[in-house]
C-alpha cells in the first residue's frame, strides 16, 4: 500500500513513519515537507500516486487547503483518498476540508499509542466502498 | 364664521365714525340752507308787503294829482299824476320779480294789472274830457264814479294778494318751527350714536391692547427662554430677510463665534472672517445654493474663534413665508464640538477594540495551534518512552515521568477550558429555537464514559424548546453535569436531579433586575461534596477555585464558561450550597408569554 504524507513538522514525520513500522502493514511511505514538494511530486505524470494522501493543513509556501483544492481540481488527482492530519480540530477546518471534499479529519493524537490506532484504522478502512456514503457526523475521526 | 382682527375692526369703526360725522355736516348744513331759504322767503313776502303799499300810495298820489287837475285844469296837478303813473311801472315790474313761483301769485297779481291799467284807462277818458270843456260835467262826475270802483277794486285785489303772502308766510313759519324744533333732537341723537360708537371702538381696543400686552409679555418670556436654551444648547439663531438682503444673529451666536454680542455688522462676509480656512470654499458654496433655493440643509463647518480655540459648528435653515409679510429664512446653528470629540474618542476606542479583538483572536489560533503542538510532542515522546524504555528507567525516573505526563495533560486541559472560554465570547450569535431535552442527551452522551464509571443516576423534567445558541446550551449541560460528577462524595454515586418550572420574574430575588416577565428555572441538584454557601459567587469567577489541584482536576474555567453562557442568553446563574449535602446550581433563562 503506498501511503504519502505532506507535513512540515519533521517530528510528526518521524512519528507516523514510525507508526507504520510498528504497525506492520505492508506500506511504502512517502512525506514531502510542503504542499509545494508535494504538488510537484503528484504532478509528475509519471510519478506513482498513492493510495492514501495524509495532509497537513497548517504548512509554510502551500498550505494543505491550498493543495486540497488543486488536487480536487486535478482531473488526474481528484478521485484521491484524502486524510487531513492536523493539530487542530477547530470547526472552521473541519466544516471548511469536508466542503472541499477531503474524505476524512484526523486531529493529531498526543500519544504515540493513539496514533498508531488511528492510522490503522484508517488503513483498514475501504475507501472506495465508504466514499459514497460521506456524511459529516463521521467525517471527524473519533476514537 | 370671518374672524375680525383689531386692525380691521379699527378701520371699520373709524370709516363708520367718518360716516357718521360726515352725515352730520350733511344734515345739518341742508337745516341752516332751509332755514336761511325761509328767512329769505319771510324778507321777501316783507319786501312785496311794502311794494305793495307803495303801490297803493303811488294810486292815491295820481288820484289826488288827478283830482287837483280836474278842480283846476292846472297843468302843475298833472306832474305828480305822471310821476305815480312812472313809479306803478316800476312797482309792477318789481313785484313781478318777486313772484316767480308761487302760481296763485301771480294770477293775483295778473288780475291786479288789468285793474290798474282799466283804472288809468278811466283816469285818462276823464283828463281828456276835463281837457275839452273845463267843467265839471255829467260824464266826468259817471267817470269819478266808475274811477271810484275800479280803485275799491284793486284794494281788493292787494289785500287778496296780502292775504295770500300772508298765508304763505304763515305756513312757512310754521314749516322752520318744525325744523328748527326737529334739527336739536336729531343732531344729538347722531352725536350720541357717535359717542357710543367711539365708546365701543374704544373697548375693544383697549381689550385687544390687554391682549396685545399679554402676547407681548408671553414674547419677551419666551425671548428670554430662547436666550437660556440657546447658551444651554450651545445655539445660536440667525434670520435673513430675503428681500432687503438683511440679517440678524442671536446673541449667543456671537458667543458661539466667541466674540461679544452684536459687536459686528451681522452679514455673510463677517460670518467667513470666523470660519476655518479649509472649510471655507465649502460652506460658500451651501450658502451660494441657500441664497439661491432659498434653503439650507444641515451643514457643519469649523469655525476659528479669536482666541484661537476651534470649534465645530452644525447650522441648518427653513424658508418661512407664512405669517410674515416678506419671505424670511430662519436658521439654527449649533455648537457640536462636544460631540464631535466623543464621537472621535469612540470611533478611537472602537479602533482600539477591533485591534484587541484582532489580538485575541491571533492569540486563539496560538493557544490552538502553536502552544498544543509542542505539548502534543513532549506527550507523544513521553509515551514513546514509557513503551519502548520504561523497564530500563530507574522507579524514580519513572515517578518523574509520570509527574511531567500529569502536568502536561493538565497544561492540555487549561488551554482547551481557555479556548473555550474565549469561544463562547465571540461565537456567531445564532439563536434558534431547539429542544432542550436534546441538548441534555448530546451532553449526557458525551459524559457516558464518566458516568458509567462513576455509576451516575441523573433523573430530568421534561425540558421546554428554548431559542438559544444550541452548542453553547449543551456546552452548559456538559460543565455542570461534569462538575457534578467531579464533585461527588467518594464512594457514593452521584445523584444528580435536573428540574424546570416556569417562574414570574417579580417572584425570585435573583432575577428581580430583569426586564423580561417570565423566566424558565432550570435547577441541577447532586448530593456531592458541596461547599460553604459563602463561596456561592466566586466560583462563577475564572480560574477561581474552592480546592487543591492534586484533590480534584479542575482548572477553575468550567463554571465560568457557563456563566458567560448563561449571560450570552441574558440569563442568571446561581448556586446554592451546603457543604457534605450537595449543590444546587440553578439557571434562569428569560422568554416572552
Amino acid at each position: 500500500m503506498k501511503i504519502a504524507l505532506a507535513d512540515d513538522d519533521e517530528d510528526d514525520r518521524f512519528f507516523f513513519t514510525e507508526a507504520f513500522d510498528e504497525l506492520k502493514v505492508k506500506s511504502k511511505v512517502s512525506t514531502f515537507k510542503d504542499g509545494i514538494e508535494l504538488m510537484h511530486y503528484l504532478e509528475q505524470a509519471e510519478n506513482e500516486l498513492p493510495d492514501l494522501l495524509f495532509l497537513d493543513l497548517n504548512m509554510p509556501k502551500k498550505s494543505g487547503i491550498s493543495c486540497l483544492q488543486d488536487i480536487k481540481a486535478n482531473s488526474r488527482l481528484k478521485d484521491l483518498v484524502i486524510a487531513i492530519y492536523s493539530t487542530s480540530s477547530s470547526e472552521e477546518d473541519v466544516e471548511h476540508t469536508f466542503v472541499l471534499g477531503a474524505n476524512i479529519y484526523i486531529k493529531k493524537p498526543n500519544d504515540f499509542e493513539k496514533l498508531k490506532k488511528v492510522l490503522s484504522e484508517v488503513v483498514t478502512t475501504n475507501w472506495q466502498y465508504i466514499t459514497s456514503g460521506l456524511n459529516k457526523d463521521n467525517f471527524l475521526l473519533r476514537l | 364664521m370671518i374672524r375680525i382682527t383689531p386692525s380691521k375692526l379699527l378701520k371699520i369703526v373709524f370709516g363708520v365714525g367718518l360716516f357718521v360725522i360726515l352725515c352730520i355736516g350733511g344734515f345739518t348744513y341742508k337745516h341752516i340752507q332751509e332755514l336761511s331759504e325761509s328767512t329769505e322767503e319771510v324778507n321777501d313776502t316783507q319786501t312785496l308787503r311794502t311794494e305793495l303799499e307803495h303801490m297803493v300810495y303811488n294810486l292815491k298820489e295820481a288820484e289826488v294829482g288827478h283830482r287837483g287837475f280836474l278842480l283846476t285844469h292846472d297843468s302843475l296837478f298833472l306832474k305828480p299824476y305822471h310821476e305815480s303813473r312812472l313809479k306803478i311801472d316800476q312797482n309792477l315790474k318789481r313785484l313781478d320779480t318777486l313772484i316767480v313761483k308761487d302760481k296763485a301769485q301771480r294770477e293775483n297779481l295778473n288780475q291786479l294789472e288789468q285793474d290798474i291799467v282799466k283804472r288809468f284807462i278811466i283816469f285818462n277818458k276823464s283828463l281828456n274830457i276835463a281837457t275839452d270843456d273845463e267843467i265839471l260835467t255829467k260824464d266826468i262826475l259817471l267817470l269819478l264814479h266808475e274811477g271810484k270802483i275800479k280803485m275799491s277794486r284793486i284794494r281788493n285785489d292787494i289785500s287778496v294778494m296780502l292775504e295770500l303772502e300772508n298765508k304763505l308766510l304763515h305756513e312757512q313759519q310754521k314749516k322752520n318751527e318744525e325744523a328748527i324744533g326737529i334739527t336739536p333732537l336729531f343732531l344729538y341723537s347722531i352725536l350720541i350714536l357717535t359717542l357710543l360708537l367711539l365708546l365701543l371702538a374704544y373697548a375693544k381696543i383697549n381689550k385687544d391692547l390687554m391682549v396685545l400686552k399679554k402676547t407681548n409679555k408671553d414674547l419677551k418670556i419666551f425671548k428670554t427662554l430662547t436666550e437660556q436654551a440657546e447658551i444651554v444648547s450651545k445655539s445660536g439663531t440667525w434670520m435673513w430677510k430675503i428681500k432687503d438682503n438683511t440679517y440678524h444673529f442671536s446673541d449667543n451666536l456671537y458667543k458661539l463665534l466667541g466674540t461679544e454680542p452684536q459687536s459686528f455688522e451681522p452679514n455673510l462676509e463677517s460670518i467667513f472672517k470666523y470660519v476655518h480656512e479649509d472649510d471655507a470654499e465649502d460652506l460658500r458654496q451651501e450658502i451660494s445654493n441657500m441664497i439661491k433655493n432659498e434653503d439650507l440643509p444641515f451643514v457643519t463647518f469649523r469655525i476659528v474663534q479669536p482666541n484661537g480655540a476651534t470649534k465645530h459648528l452644525k447650522a441648518h435653515a427653513k424658508l418661512i413665508d407664512i405669517g410674515f409679510e416678506e419671505k424670511q429664512l430662519l436658521g439654527v446653528a449649533v455648537d457640536v464640538t462636544d460631540e464631535f470629540d466623543s464621537f472621535n474618542l469612540i470611533q478611537e476606542r472602537n479602533q482600539e477594540l477591533e485591534r484587541n479583538n484582532k489580538e485575541l483572536s491571533d492569540f486563539n489560533y496560538v493557544a490552538s495551534h502553536d502552544l498544543q503542538e509542542p505539548l502534543r510532542k513532549i506527550q507523544t515522546f513521553i509515551s514513546r518512552l514509557e513503551t519502548n524504555d520504561g523497564e530500563q528507567i530507574s522507579e524514580k525516573g519513572q515517578f518523574y515521568i509520570s509527574k511531567i505526563k500529569s502536568s502536561s495533560a493538565r497544561m492540555r486541559m487549561l488551554i482547551e477550558d481557555l479556548l473555550q472560554y474565549s469561544r463562547t465570547n465571540n461565537a456567531d450569535k445564532d439563536y434558534v429555537n431547539t429542544n432542550i431535552n436534546m441538548l441534555l442527551e448530546h451532553a449526557k452522551h458525551e459524559l457516558s464514559d464518566s458516568i458509567e464509571s462513576k455509576g451516575a443516576i441523573i433523573t430530568n423534567d421534561n425540558l421546554p424548546n428554548l431559542e438559544v445558541v444550541a452548542f453553547q446550551i449543551q456546552q452548559l449541560f456538559i460543565n455542570l453535569i461534569s462538575n457534578s460528577l467531579k464533585y461527588s462524595k467518594e464512594g457514593i454515586a452521584p445523584v444528580i436531579n435536573i428540574s424546570h418550572q416556569e417562574v414570574r420574574t417579580n417572584t425570585v430575588k435573583d432575577i428581580e433586575k430583569s426586564l423580561f416577565k417570565y423566566h424558565h428555572k432550570i435547577s441541577f441538584k447532586d448530593n456531592g461534596i458541596g461547599f460553604e454557601q459563602v463561596y456561592a459567587k466566586n466560583i462563577f469567577e475564572l480560574f477561581n477555585r474552592l480546592h487543591g489541584k492534586t484533590e480534584y482536576s479542575g482548572t477553575g474555567i468550567g463554571l465560568a464558561i457557563c456563566k458567560k453562557i448563561v449571560e450570552n442568553h441574558n440569563g442568571v446563574i446561581v448556586a446554592e450550597a451546603e457543604p457534605n449535602i450537595g449543590t444546587t446550581i440553578t439557571i434562569y433563562l428569560p422568554f416572552l408569554k
